[in-house]
């Protein structure tokens, strides 16, 4: 609408910010959890006199730190880059109601940062008290981020009372925002673990390496047990309709957010039956396997959140296009290329039912579809014939919920109809039959 | 073709425009030192393993920048999160629409600087593993980052040519433009690139001043090279810095020797802080980190009332409406002082720690 389209062939912008995001969210919930771990840990083996462990931990810190303050922080932004390019109308709105917020956690990231370097170039150079206590500040600032952060995400799917009342707080603590922060840190203590378990398997002394195994796939355990509960308490906190397209409202999703509970259930149930019972024979090898479980459930669990917002990307406020609710009437007069800004179609052009039927496409659609990749139209209307789309375009919103209201006038309509029939009946082969 | 500019964010600001623009302008500047310090320190530092195979001056040097630099690449990412939300904020407007007209080589930024990133711990922690790779490695590094110092320059370019978004959106919506016949581009490119070599000489002065007493022949010459690099770059700079002048919009030139008042002096007086610390810095290297730094501030200031020039036809921030959210503001500000007081704080424990260490060992 007030932005160009950047148009990402095959892949899809949607898929691109996924596959970052994906990433993103697997090593910044370990960033989170493994803070808690590198202390606790550290407090124990001091306790113990354990100096073998004492030794482990300061190897599993360097791991943590190439995994976390470079891939993590650089992924991170990676996202906001992604997010900016495909969806700016709506990372726009994110920034601009959440400007203070964002900037205190900045101030928690710059804090968890500096924390970490210096807890890892200060393991000879720091007293032990001083060193637990950075290794607590960098938790802190960590965990911190992360209720920030989840504040602002959680709102994109429970906008709540903001809506009315355009308050920060309203939109900052919004009705999922608890229950995801209990998700989102009992995923941060399994990931911890998760990681810890290849870090332990890598260790050469056996007597240390098992006790470490057992004691990483702990974590993993404790943290997995709480997920059902926020799980469950988050799911009564979504939108009636979010929770009907993961239940049965869409197939796909649905086949998702089972996916997602059947590969948690993996997770620990590899995590039981190796680590757990038989760290003695654990192999990192396994490890990985264990690792690669977790990767999937975070991908498709964070794909169902995504996926159920829909047809919005900000819940009751703005399309998945990036039409606001309230604009609704006014694209219904004035037509979908008549708002969109960037429609920069020649004048010339204008007669032709297909070239305006693609921008109608480019700027009402596209956000979730691509052409013939991702969620491709051009499969999704195999076969249909001209009669078919026009009545499937005029109740796009009922006959799929997840879809938003198809908004163009009569004309607008007409030549998406054209457009789309075009793609599986080339025009000069119809014409030449 | 038409202009077309985006429409302000409805959310408006949550705090008058002045105030954003300094927040924008002050952590702009911090990203920009240690940006420097990144790009002049990790180019020097390639130079310097290459150099260092034969002279052991500049092997100690490669090994002992290579220890700082992770740290300054991370102090640049995160010091330049805080300037990418303010401009965000201010300018949305144009910095969404120029991304996205140059979305893959954007999009290139975060692949480069991660595997730059990357290549510096490589070259800190597996020197022997590489071998003789350690050499083309840390160029790799330092290329990456001159190339995303570039495309960051190609994308704040575009941010102020709003005339040429939309044909170049009518010609593709791929995301593949550049902004290749901007005429300041490499000029203003060069400028950044030519301080970060300048800074990086201050930097390497500071980092001498560790090593005075474990190795005071070492550091008395890294010393005396650092103060040559910045001196030898600013001289080039007074140069480029005349080239950007001269290669702006006339009437914005205009303005900056003479027709405005307020910009001519913030300029000019930058221009003398350089020189007046290339004056100091043989005598007293803090002397001329503190001018440098000064003058790096007036440039940006300076840098910021340009972006007003090219914009103002276009857009104005004071025209957003402004919904103060004052008691969130109050919150950012305690706990950004608290941070800084916790961040002191360990940096305090982490220098004590080491000096302790030192004399444990001696
Ligand atoms: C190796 C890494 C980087 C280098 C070499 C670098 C270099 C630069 C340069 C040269 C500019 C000035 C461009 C101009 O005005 O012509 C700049 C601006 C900027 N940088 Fe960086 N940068 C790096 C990483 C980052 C990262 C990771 C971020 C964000 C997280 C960032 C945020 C910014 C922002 C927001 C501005 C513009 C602020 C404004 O327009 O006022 N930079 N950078």
């Amino acid at each position: 609408m007030e932005y160009p389209f950047w148009d990402v062939p095959l892949l899809g912008g949607g898929m691109l910010i996924g596959i970052i995001a994906i990433l993103h969210v697997f090593v910044s919930h370990f960033a989170i959890g493994a803070g808690l771990f590198l202390v606790l840990t550290e407090i124990k083996a001091r306790r113990e006199n354990d100096t073998a462990l004492l030794g482990y931990l300061k190897r599993h810190s360097t791991f943590f730190i190439l995994v976390v303050l470079v891939f993590g922080a650089v992924s991170g932004v990676g996202i906001w880059w992604a997010i900016g390019l495909v969806h700016p109308s709506a990372t726009s709105a994110l920034i601009h109601i959440f400007v203070w917020a964002w900037a205190i956690e900045w101030v928690f990231f710059l804090v968890e940062l500096l924390a970490a370097f210096i807890y890892y170039y200060g393991w000879n150079r720091l007293s032990a008290r001083t060193h637990i206590a950075v290794g607590w500040v960098y938790f802190a600032g960590a965990w911190l981020s992360l209720f920030m952060i989840n504040g602002i995400l959680t709102f994109m799917l429970t906008t709540g009372r903001w809506t009315e009342t355009r308050s920060l707080a309203d939109a900052f603590f919004n009705p999922s925002m608890l229950p995801s922060l209990l998700v989102r840190t009992a995923v941060t203590i399994a990931l911890a673990g998760l990681y810890a378990l290849i870090t332990a398997s890598a260790e050469a002394d056996e007597s240390l390496r098992e006790r470490v195994v057992k004691y990483a796939s702990k974590w993993v355990l404790a943290g997995i047990s709480v997920i059902p509960f926020g799980g469950i308490w988050y799911i009564s906190r979504i939108p009636d309709q979010a929770r009907e397209i993961s239940m049965g409202g869409a197939p796909v999703v649905t086949l998702f957010a089972a996916a997602s509970v059947v590969f948690s259930a993996f997770v620990l149930l590899a995590t039981l039956l190796g680590p757990f019972l038989f760290p003695r024979r654990f192999h990192v090898t396994f490890a990985f396997v264990i690792v690669a479980l977790g990767l999937v459930t975070t991908g498709v669990t964070e794909w169902v959140r995504e996926a159920v917002r829909k047809p919005y990307i900000l819940y009751d406020y703005m399309y998945s296009n990036a039409v606001r609710t309230e604009e609704v009437q006014l694209v219904y007069e004035q037509g979908v290329l008549g708002t969109a800004k960037w429609d920069l179609l020649h004048e010339v052009d204008r007669a032709d039912l297909l070239k305006v039927g693609e921008q109608v496409f480019r700027f009402h659609c596209q956000s979730c579809h691509t052409v013939n990749g991702f969620n491709g139209i051009k499969f999704a209307v195999k076969g249909w014939e001209k009669d078919f789309l026009d009545i499937q375009l005029q109740n796009l919103n009922q006959l799929k919920g997840y879809m938003p209201p198809f908004l163009g006038n009569e004309e607008e309509r007409k030549a998406l109809v054209e457009w789309l029939y075009s793609l599986n009946n080339p025009p000069q082969q119809t014409a030449r039959r | 073709m038409p202009v077309v500019i985006p429409p302000a964010d409805p959310a408006g600001l949550p705090a008058p425009a002045w105030l954003l623009q300094i927040l924008l302008v002050f952590t702009f500047i911090l990203h920009i030192v240690a940006m420097n310090l990144l790009a002049g320190g990790t180019t020097i530092m390639a130079i310097a393993h290459w150099k260092g195979k034969s002279n052991p001056f500049f092997a100690a040097l490669g090994a002992r920048l290579c220890k700082a630099l992770p740290v300054t690449m991370s102090l640049t990412i995160t010091l330049g999160i805080a300037p990418l939300l303010f401009v965000q904020v201010l300018y949305g407007q144009a910095f969404y629409t120029a991304s996205i007209l140059m979305a893959w080589p954007w999009l290139l930024v975060v692949a480069l600087v991660l595997l730059a990133y990357y290549g510096l711990y490589l070259v800190q922690f597996r020197p022997d593993w590489l071998g003789r790779w350690v050499t083309p490695i840390a160029w790799v590094s330092a290329i990456f980052i001159l190339v995303v110092g570039l495309l960051y320059t190609h994308n704040a370019t575009l941010n102020l040519a709003p005339e040429k978004w939309a044909q170049m959106y009518a010609q593709s919506a791929a995301g593949l433009h550049l902004n290749w016949s901007e005429p300041t581009l490499i000029p203003r490119y060069l400028h950044f690139m030519v301080a970060a070599f300048a800074v990086t000489g201050l930097g390497i002065m500071l980092l001498s001043l560790l090593y005075r007493s474990s190795d005071s022949s070492w550091a008395d010459e890294a010393k005396r090279f650092g103060a040559r690099l910045f001196i030898g770059a600013t001289i080039v700079q007074l140069a480029v810095g005349l080239w950007f002048l001269f290669s702006l919009p006339n009437s914005f030139m205009q303005s900056f020797i003479g027709g405005n008042t307020v910009h001519t002096i913030i300029l000019w007086a930058g221009v003398l802080l350089a020189v007046l610390a290339m004056l100091v810095v043989n005598r007293s290297a803090l002397g001329a980190v503190a001018l440098t730094i000064l003058a790096i501030a007036l440039m940006s200031v300076t840098r910021h009332s340009l972006r007003g020039m090219y914009l103002s036809p276009h857009l104005d921030v004071n025209a957003i409406p402004v919904n103060p959210q004052w008691v969130v503001f109050v919150i950012f500000v305690v706990l950004l002082v608290a941070g800084l007081g916790v961040v002191g704080w360990m940096v305090w424990q982490f220098v004590r720690g080491g000096q302790a260490e030192a004399q444990s060992t001696s």
